[in-house]
């Protein structure tokens, strides 16, 4: 099976390099989705040897993955891998998150902070105790989908289910937005435990109400 | 009475820029009808303010007619306002596809 992992990128010309390089000899195509950095993320990105994807301007992370999860379907991908380019994922878990794909067990399958304590215990206090616990709540009435990690953006993906979930958010609402449209759709999910190291806090309250902000408009337009 | 013909003339001078901004080309003849409906349509409704008066108080409004009228405007700008973000979203999501176009039709690799 075809292992292809999808990275968008936005200004990481310090950890791209090393990303590259960790993540490469791992899957069977490595794209690298440039949203619109102003960097030299894309230089370093042909030097290393991955397919580079250019977004003459930003769009967003959602839009970036949703570009480079068409080129994997395009070109022949049986597995399609969701992975940051911030360097706060560990590359040996790809492994681990393409495996139940690989073996018929899951047909999408969702990293999670919170599966492993050890792990876990790594996640900021604020975010672990009052930002995830209030996502996961939004997460479960508003959408029906009941995951131990609200947010998670590592997540892999059979190319059948790739090609039928259509999320529409281009910016950080998507993570959402994924969740409902594998309940929607019904898929085989499994989570496994992943783990995170931060750099930096990531997602805040006002980020999170962005999402939810972002995710209404969704409804209104459809 | 007094506040109404101020209000008219207020009405007259904004027609009067109107048709010179079209007579220069400025606008559009759709955006010029669009205007030039809107505030005849607002001088009808300040020439016929007492009516509107009788008409609300008909309706069981406690309020005038000028402040019902504003109420409508208020509810009215909301609405455009709530138009124009929908507009905005999908031109956003036209903007993504012709970059996703363009980024898939220039992949790059080694």
């Amino acid at each position: 099976m075809r292992v292809f992992c999808v990275i968008p990128a936005f200004n990481e010309e310090k950890n791209i390099k090393a990303i590259i390089n960790q993540v490469r000899p791992l899957v069977d195509c490595l794209v690298i989705v440039d949203d619109g950095s102003t960097d030299r993320t894309a230089d370093f990105t042909l030097r290393e040897g991955a397919v580079l994807l250019k977004h003459i301007i930003n769009r967003g992370q959602g839009a970036a993955l949703r570009t480079g999860t068409e080129y994997c379907l395009n070109n022949g991908a049986d597995i399609i891998v969701h992975f940051d380019a911030d360097g706060q994922f560990l590359s040996q878990d790809i492994e681990k998150i393409a495996a139940p794909i690989k073996n018929n067990k899951a047909q999408v399958v969702f990293g999670s902070r919170f599966l492993n304590a050890e792990h876990s215990s790594e996640v900021p206090f604020i975010k672990k105790n009052i930002i995830m616990p209030l996502a996961k709540a939004v997460n479960r009435i508003f959408f029906n989908v009941n995951l131990t990690d609200p947010q998670s953006g590592f997540r892999a993906m059979s190319a059948e289910a790739a090609r039928r979930i259509g999320w529409r958010q281009d910016r950080m609402a998507h993570c959402s937005e994924i969740m409902f449209e594998v309940k929607k759709n019904n898929f085989k999910v499994k989570e496994v435990p992943i783990r995170v190291i931060y750099h930096n806090f990531g997602q805040s309250f006002s980020g999170g109400f962005k999402i939810l902000k972002e995710l209404f408009i969704a409804m209104l337009v459809n | 009475m007094l506040q109404q013909t101020i209000a008219l003339i207020i009405i007259a001078s904004i027609l009067a820029r109107l048709y010179w901004q079209k007579q220069k080309n400025y606008i559009g003849m759709n955006e010029f009808l669009f205007w030039l409906t809107f505030w005849i349509l607002a001088a009808i409704l300040i020439i016929s303010l007492k009516f509107i008066d009788k008409f609300v108080a008909g309706l069981g409004f406690s309020g005038s007619g000028i402040e019902v009228l504003l109420y409508l405007s208020v509810a009215a700008l909301f609405y455009f306002v709530f138009r124009l973000r929908l507009k905005l979203e999908k031109i956003e999501k036209d903007i993504t596809k012709v970059v996703q176009n363009i980024a898939l039709k220039n992949s790059k690799d080694n």
